[in-house]
């Protein structure tokens, strides 16, 4: 049976009991009140049935009754109830009192020379005492019997008195679940929040000792499922490690080959030129899927995290960048300033290789390329930034969001790219949780202006800044 | 010079060969580290360029020992791996250099011409770069056989470039070189060495090329 609310659940688990419980506890409780109220009645009757037995007379052999009107009438008198008595002889003749009030059965017990017993008289049930009492040496009979106007109300009473505060405990029982059970499953909140709120790159085990006790088997499954997934990623990740490192060996190879052969036969062959820049097309898309690869949820690897100056990223990889500059007689400049950041040193790098790669590939002859590092005010916190600006032909605005999505190339755009460096940049920015931000670049002479991509990393710790200076 | 590459794809070897026998170097090509080691410690090697992913033996381990039997050859070190992590290590361990696969021909080559020199100032008081030659220990440099005139700002300068050809120089570390115990050198002062040091060599095509913001680079000399 699939179980759509625990708490319609468990209220149809609990109300069943809890109707029964509050059934027996009412009948339960009407019986245990009932009988000694009725026997206080009782034990009134009997008090009236004594007093009624010290006015039989024994005069000359014959039997009289003798009460005072007034003292008749204090007997009867009763506030709910009529009240009948009657006076027999030993020979069951009347004496005095009321006539017909129906005798004790046979076989009914006397306690204490008292018949207690249930009859209808006049039309009405009543409630009669029936006392043996010695008269003359022997016994003589008094019956009082009294309506049960008093006894009913009592007993609706005592009912009343007994069922309605079960009732209201189990008004509160319910709401007490209801609520309850939205409390007890708060913990539980906390942990779809806690896992809701986690990085899809974050595989570390939910903390035990955090979850609710019940909650444990739940938590323990999720973090075996976690243990897998990390390890699947990590088989990925040494899976894709070691099939760049098989491509690009075999890949250097051909290039040297390529530019060997290109030496030799001296420019103008078009076909081995074709070649040549194939492959390096090749080898430079190897790189990035492996980077891609590496940015991905999957190839986090905490262990990787340092502080890293982004500064020094950057003067890490100019060298390489300069000369590619050079032959394109593009003026490669830099502003750099310390700016540490929490990060992978290698997918910081690949960020900014992808940035300039781009920059360097699409600016024309005779532009600037310009790379800043540093740390810039931003809502009132200082963030470090990473950022190229060129005078290039710049991204119309329309294209902005669709350039960073894979293998995505501008309509009307030259050169050799596969469409996948900003998408990298963007995935290595996410990592990082880094904005990526797009603007116009310096005026590129031609009417437009360049572009100028920014990752603007969340704000260090003011700890941490005076010791990257 | 001897050139030993120590290298197991066969296609990039070979290529590696070619290109540096056509620079005028005497080149032997190992595919394993165990051999290369070997062949260091028998006989004399100029410069070694050895594979990280060798099987068996692998490059580090390679530099390791060369190093740790005191051959101090300049190593150049190719990777196909993820390239910070190995460089880190590579260099730790003792390389002189390094460059990730697939990388440029010519590349390959002004880094291995880089290394020769560097080593040779080293061990020899003569720097030659192109037409440019430098007597080290004679503080003395021609440019075409003809004795060039430097200041010794000037010539502090270009020994600090001429040591890390097509490499970035930063401003800062050639104020580092050149400035005195105590004195402050500006930027600016450096600018001004740097420009009169090109009047004097770029009509030899011996170029110190600006970057922005960063530094200097005295280009490899290409014979026009």
């Amino acid at each position: 049976m699939a179980v759509r609310s625990l708490r319609v659940h468990l209220l149809r688990l609990l109300l069943p009991p809890i109707a029964a419980v509050l059934a027996i506890g009412a009948v339960g409780a009407y019986w245990v009140s009932i009988d000694p109220a009725k026997d206080a009645y009782d034990q009134a009757l009997i008090s009236s049935g004594t007093a009624l037995a010290e006015r039989i007379r024994y005069e000359d052999g014959r039997f009289s009754f003798d009460l005072p009107s007034a003292a008749e009438r204090v007997l009867r008198t009763d506030k709910y109830d009529e009240i009948y008595y009657a006076v027999d002889g030993p020979d069951g003749r009347h004496i005095a009192g009321d006539f017909g009030i129906p005798p004790a059965r046979r076989g009914q017990r006397a306690v204490q020379g008292v018949v207690r017993y249930d009859a209808e008289y006049r039309g009405d049930p009543v409630r009669v005492v029936q006392l043996d009492v010695p008269c003359a040496g022997r016994s003589c009979t008094v019956k009082v019997a009294e309506t049960t106007v008093k006894r009913e109300r009592l007993s609706g009473e005592i009912l009343a008195s007994s069922v309605l505060p079960q009732a209201l405990l189990a008004v509160l029982t319910l709401v007490l679940v209801w609520f309850g059970v939205a409390r007890g499953l708060g913990p539980l909140e906390g942990l779809s929040e806690e896992i809701r709120e986690r990085s899809p790159r974050d595989l570390r085990p939910i903390d035990l000792e955090h979850a609710p006790e019940e909650a444990r088997p739940l938590v323990s499954a999720l973090n075996q499922l976690f243990g897998q997934v990390a390890e699947s990623n990590l088989n990925q990740q040494r899976f894709l490690a070691n099939a760049a490192h098989q491509l690009r060996t075999p890949l250097a190879g051909l290039q040297a080959h390529t530019e060997l052969a290109l030496a030799q036969v001296g420019p103008g062959r078009s076909e081995l030129q074709e070649v040549h820049s194939a492959t390096i097309r090749t080898a430079r898309l190897a790189n990035q899927l492996l980077a891609l690869a590496r940015a991905e949820p999957g190839g986090y690897r905490p262990e990787t995290l340092a502080a890293v100056d982004l500064r020094q990223v950057v003067e890490g990889a100019a060298d390489e960048w300069v000369h590619r500059a050079l032959d394109k007689d593009l003026d490669l400049g830099f502003d750099l300033a310390p700016a540490s950041v929490r990060g992978d040193a290698f997918l910081l790098r690949e960020a900014l290789v992808n940035l300039i790669h781009n920059a360097l590939e699409y600016t024309p002859a005779g532009g600037h390329v310009t790379v800043r590092t540093g740390v810039r005010s931003l809502h009132g916190s200082e963030h470090p930034f990473l950022e190229v600006e060129d005078d290039g032909p710049g991204i119309a605005p329309a294209e902005r969001e669709r350039v960073f999505e894979r293998f995505y190339r501008p309509p009307g755009t030259g050169g050799l790219g596969s469409g996948l460096g900003l998408s990298i940049v963007r995935e290595i920015a996410s990592a990082h949780g880094a904005q990526i931000t797009l603007a116009d670049g310096g005026p590129n002479g031609r009417g437009a202006r360049g572009c100028r991509i920014s990752l603007i990393f969340p704000a260090t710790p003011a700890a941490e800044e005076p010791g990257q200076a | 010079m001897r050139i030993l590459i120590v290298e197991d794809d066969a296609a990039l070897a070979n290529g590696l060969r070619r290109i540096l026998e056509s620079e005028g170097y005497a080149v032997d090509v190992m595919p394993k580290g165990e051999q290369a080691v070997a062949a260091a410690q028998r006989e004399h090697v100029d410069l070694m360029i050895v594979d990280v992913g060798l099987p068996g033996m692998d490059g580090f381990e390679v530099v390791r020992r060369l190093r740790a039997a005191g051959q101090a050859l300049p190593v150049l070190v190719l990777t196909a791996r993820d390239a910070l992590d190995d460089r880190v290590h590579g260099l730790d361990l003792g390389a002189d250099d390094y460059m990730p696969k697939p990388f440029a021909l010519p590349e390959l080559a002004a880094r291995v011409r880089a290394l020769i020199r560097r080593s040779g100032a080293q061990t020899g008081p003569r720097i030659v770069h192109g037409p440019l030659v430098v007597d080290t220990v004679a503080r003395r440099a021609f440019l075409h056989g003809e004795p060039l005139l430097l200041a010794a700002r000037e010539w502090a300068v270009l020994e600090v470039l001429l040591a890390r050809v097509e490499k970035i120089v930063s401003k800062d570390a050639i104020i580092q070189a050149v400035a005195n115990w105590g004195e402050e050198l500006s930027p600016n002062a450096i600018e001004v060495y740097v420009s009169r040091l090109r009047a004097k060599l770029e009509p030899a095509g011996v170029r110190i090329r600006t970057v922005r913001g960063f530094g200097y680079m005295l280009e490899d000399y290409k014979a026009a």
